[in-house]
């Protein structure tokens, strides 16, 4: 409508308009139009003619305030501008950083920490009896109904390592590694289901539209390999988790820095490779005229996102080569992929442990796994913590020990942040789903309380933070909050968590959002 | 006793009258001193207007030797008059300055010789000051007399004494001295707090470990300067003897110690210590139960507690850097064209450490074969400025020893997968600072060793992949360094 209004007045200085005045089928239309034109147009115009050439300054200035072309805003201390052609290219950190990349190990469905590093004597004395109604009172749960058993660990603890840590028999791999790792056992959230707690775990908060921590880093530090995604995801235990695509999506940052799904079986990026009978050449040919266009249309709109399409083409193209080597672990020799546990036939967990190594070394900022399946209510076999909570500590206790190995061998661990949790808790209280006892022994969702440890760059190894009670079931001392963790890992990278924001709807946005969040200072080395 | 008040000038019944309010203070000063106990809020609201309105006779006491030098001249002659209106009011103001100083003193919880003196300065100083009006009365006397012009001289010293004082009451004891330039200071024999503190003995437990935490605690209040509920915790001896309300400390009973029991309270208790300050670290809390419960010594070797935590819980509170631009763009400007023209040659090799820093970070490993000893040796030029290098899986060998060597502030050197041998490593002599070194996979032996043991700051070698073996002969030095 506006378009054609402009044509029609003849003011359309774009140089496609010209190309069209050989073409103009209406040109005593247009007279008829301009002779119909009366002082009074003129000055009725004239008031929100002006009014739009103010706007139109001010949303060169704010509205796109991530294009290159403007200043940084008074608030953003830090300036993280780019050439809008290399959006993922190298910021230095605010400070010297210890962490230059990270590895988060997800465990979707929230893994139980009194199976595995919660040693809790008290509740297993008390094992079987009612819950005292304190634990109930103001609380929700996802199935709990009326008054729940305690349940006691189903394992056996023993302390290992010269640090001593409190151990189940389940991480057999991992307690090598005990005295490598900080365990944070006062972790809480205020998320009991599982996609808010995860979207609250990634991307510092419960609901959908926010940037994942891999995008805030990616934004804050650009990627090194720019023949690779510098933010890579890879799924395994059968399913996306809850959260969906959006842990690791960007959020209102450009989409530029969003994380990239790759698989560890098969071609690494669905439709990567050309189809058959388009070779190199021809790809790069598409691409050049593609990106023509596009250039145009940055050009004509401004829109950053645009930029997005023209760097992920371009990205895509670079990969071709360097994505298919570095996913392929077939290149690994048989005693490493053995360590892990790895076989080459189907996607695991094991795979993308060793495919995680292989991207740290080249260079990938972010790499984040998530491996499904921790959900132990007891509702079935896959889901009790007899059966199948047993399986997923077999799928993820040897992997997760040869990747701490490989990089400490090569000494990447001392600037690689390694992160190991769920995204809440599970309850001191056996599941009794419909107020019934069930078959399977599991137990609900404890935003309460959980346990997450750390390993690397520049934490404090072989230490242990905070204290839940007796029961294991509420935090008795320093309590870290989900926007502490930020806090404390975006200190880790360099920066400041106040410091490392983007405008968006007139905020200085940032990853830990506007409570205060403090740098957990007590696990750092 | 009527008729010779009657026979006094109206002005002189004023200065008598002014008196009343001087001995009023005098009276109150000695009958209810500053004792360290905080009082009526409103009283110390009123008190904090102390330091706005003290300014007001120090400008009116320094304009009268103006008045009286500048009224010498014959174009000024009134101005010489003015100077006694201009006592009178600098007398009521300091009187005025006095009370409300008087109202912050006593309820806001001051108390020691420091506020004391500035106090008595304050009084002294409106006496002066009446004075001075009094003997500046001189309508037909052209000339001063010498006695006023000794009293106002004595008015103006004794002026920037209290003034002195009080400063040091706001801004600390050094707060003059501390950035008086260095020559200033020797000529004038000035001694810094700081030097005349190192009496306890740091061999003790206490002088050590205990006395530390007090001072970055709770000296502003329980000092030399302040002693609020009159304790003070600033020695040993007042320590033991206690506030107000008693002993604090019970030696071996941390538990019943009223200052252990203050400041393992909530912060959000009334009675909690340091109040509204940030609480004591658990670790320092640890040390000094620790303390009390071993007898709370002065004497106490400071080895002699055996549990000890071995180290503070490090950067429990943790403070972020902030960015001089200004600074860090002064720092780079002589380096800042080699390094962009070195970013331009090879994309994303090289970049700064940090927004706040001029130090380098190169990582070559993402390049491959592609990097060879030429492009080391194009980084010659900022070689003294990197503190990070990752060589790894690139095509060097030892013929970049030597630039590898010339970069003196390595922190990190990663040459995994590399062609390099015992040649770089014993080359790597003059990298004092480096922390982490990786040669894994690479032709190294034990001939580089020696060398390794000589990095004083080496933390960390990674030597798997050689033919280095754990079961060799390992010097004792590099036992805890070396990972295979």
């Amino acid at each position: 409508m506006f378009e054609s209004e402009k044509k029609m007045r003849g003011l359309d200085p774009s140089p496609l308009s010209q190309q069209d005045a050989g073409i103009d089928v209406h040109p005593d239309l247009r007279h008829a139009f301009l002779q119909a034109q009366t002082r009074r147009h003129f000055l009725r115009t004239l008031g929100s003619g002006l009014g739009t050439v103010f706007m139109g300054t001010l949303a060169a200035k704010y509205a796109i305030s991530d294009t290159a072309a403007t200043p940084p805003s008074a608030h953003a201390e830090l300036d993280f501008t780019r050439d809008p052609s290399t959006p993922l290219s190298v910021l230095p950190p605010q400070f010297a950083a210890k962490a230059r990349r990270v590895i988060y190990l997800h465990m979707a469905g929230a893994p139980s920490q009194l199976e595995l590093f919660e040693h809790k004597p008290e509740l297993t004395r008390l094992d079987g009896q009612d819950c005292p109604a304190s634990f109930l009172a103001g609380k929700r749960f996802a199935f709990i109904n009326g008054v729940p058993k305690l349940l006691a660990s189903q394992y056996p603890f023993h302390q290992a390592g010269q640090s001593g840590q409190w151990i189940s028999d389940r991480l057999p791999h991992l307690e090598k590694h005990v005295d490598d790792v900080c365990v944070i056992r006062s972790m809480r959230t205020d998320q009991f289901n599982h996609a808010p707690a995860q979207l609250l775990v990634h991307t510092g908060n419960a609901r959908l539209g926010y940037p994942s921590f891999g995008s805030w880093v990616l934004y804050g530090l650009g990627t090194e390999n720019q023949n690779l995604p510098g933010f890579i995801v890879l799924l395994s235990g059968g399913k996306t988790p809850d959260g969906g695509k959006q842990l690791w999506g960007s959020g209102f940052l450009p989409s530029v820095y969003q994380g990239v799904q790759c698989r560890s079986h098969g071609e690494p990026v669905l439709y990567l490779e050309n189809p058959r009978s388009v070779s190199r050449p021809m790809r790069r040919n598409m691409l050049d005229a593609i990106d023509a266009i596009d250039q145009q249309t940055y050009a004509d709109f401004g829109n950053p996102e645009t930029v997005t399409r023209i760097a992920q083409y371009e990205l895509s193209f670079r990969m071709q080569m360097e994505a298919t080597d570095a996913m392929d672990i077939r290149k690994e020799p048989v005693s490493v992929r053995a360590r892990y546990g790895s076989k080459l036939d189907k996607a695991s967990f094991a795979n993308n442990c060793l495919v995680a190594r292989r991207l740290a070394e080249r260079g990938v900022r972010f790499i984040q796994l998530y491996h499904w399946g921790w959900d132990s209510h007891g509702a079935a076999a896959t889901e009790a913590l007899n059966v199948g909570f047993a399986d997923r500590c077999r799928e993820t206790d040897q992997p997760i020990a040869a990747l701490l190995d490989d990089l400490k061998q090569r000494g990447l661990l001392e600037d690689t942040l390694i992160v190991w949790g769920g995204e809440f808790g599970r309850t001191s209280m056996r599941e009794n789903r419909g107020g019934q006892e069930m078959k399977w022994v599991g137990r609900d969702h404890n935003p309460g309380a959980f346990t997450m440890w750390l390993a690397g760059a520049g934490i404090r190894a072989g230490y242990s933070h905070g204290h839940t009670d007796d029961m294991g079931y509420e935090i008795v001392q320093d309590p870290v909050d989900i926007r502490d963790l930020h806090a404390t890992m975006l200190y880790l990278l360099g920066f400041d968590h106040h410091k490392l924001n983007y405008r968006f709807q007139g905020l200085e946005q940032k990853l830990t959002s506007v409570k205060p969040a403090r740098v957990v200072g007590e696990i750092l080395a | 006793m009527t008729s010779w008040v009657q026979r006094l000038s109206e002005r002189s019944r004023l200065g008598l009258l002014t008196l009343v309010p001087i001995f009023f203070l005098l009276l109150l000063l000695i009958v209810f001193p500053p004792d360290g106990n905080e009082r009526a809020a409103w009283a110390q609201f009123i008190g904090r207007f102390h330091p706005l309105l003290i300014h007001l006779p120090i400008g009116l006491i320094l304009l009268v030797p103006v008045l009286e030098v500048v009224g010498r001249h014959p174009r000024f002659p009134y101005l010489r008059q003015s100077a006694d209106f201009v006592l009178g009011l600098a007398t009521f103001s300091a009187i005025a300055a006095a009370a409300f100083g008087w109202c912050l003193a006593r309820n806001g919880g001051y108390s020691g010789p420091l506020v004391t003196q500035h106090m008595w300065g304050g009084l002294f100083l409106s006496l002066l000051c009446w004075t001075c009006w009094m003997l500046s009365n001189r309508a037909d006397d052209r000339q001063p007399s010498s006695l006023y012009l000794i009293a106002l001289t004595i008015t103006i010293a004794l002026m920037i004494w209290t003034g002195y004082r009080g400063g040091q009451l706001v801004r600390g004891e050094d707060h003059f001295t501390k950035v008086m330039p260095g020559g200033m200071r020797r000529f004038l024999r000035v001694k810094l707090a700081s030097e005349g503190m190192a009496a306890t003995s740091d061999n003790t437990f206490y002088g050590a470990r205990i006395q530390p935490i007090f001072q970055g605690h709770c000296i502003t209040c329980h000092g030399r300067d302040k002693h609020k509920s009159n304790l003070r915790v600033d020695s040993y001896d007042s320590l033991v003897r206690g506030g107000k309300h008693g002993p604090v400390i019970k030696a071996a009973n941390f538990h019943g110690s009223e200052l252990f029991r203050r400041i393992t309270l909530s912060p959000s208790d009334d009675d909690f210590m340091p109040k509204g300050k940030r609480p004591l670290s658990a670790y320092e809390v640890k040390l000094i139960e620790l303390w009390i419960a071993a007898g709370a010594s002065n004497t106490l070797a400071v080895d002699a507690i055996k549990n000890v935590p071995s180290r503070e819980t490090p950067n429990a509170e943790v403070t972020f850097e902030t960015v001089d631009t200004a600074a860090v763009a002064k720092e780079r400007s002589n380096l800042a064209s080699v390094v962009a023209q070195l970013q331009r040659q090879y994309p994303n090799l090289l970049e700064y450490e940090s927004r706040a820093s001029a130090n380098l970070v190169v990582n070559a490993s993402l390049l491959g074969d592609r990097f060879r000893d030429a492009d080391v040796a194009a980084l010659a030029p900022i070689a003294d400025r990197i503190v990070r290098a990752d060589f790894s899986r690139t095509a060097i060998t030892d013929q970049s020893a030597h630039t590898i060597s010339s970069m003196k502030h390595l922190r990190v050197l990663r040459l995994t997968d590399t062609r390099i041998t015992d040649a770089t490593v014993n080359a790597l002599s003059g990298c004092e600072q480096l922390d982490s070194l990786s040669v894994f996979g690479t032709g190294v032996t034990h001939g580089s060793l020696l060398t390794l043991t000589h990095l004083p700051k080496l933390r960390h070698a990674y030597v798997g992949g050689t033919a280095i073996r754990a079961d060799a002969t390992i010097p004792d030095t590099l036992k805890n360094k070396i990972l295979f």
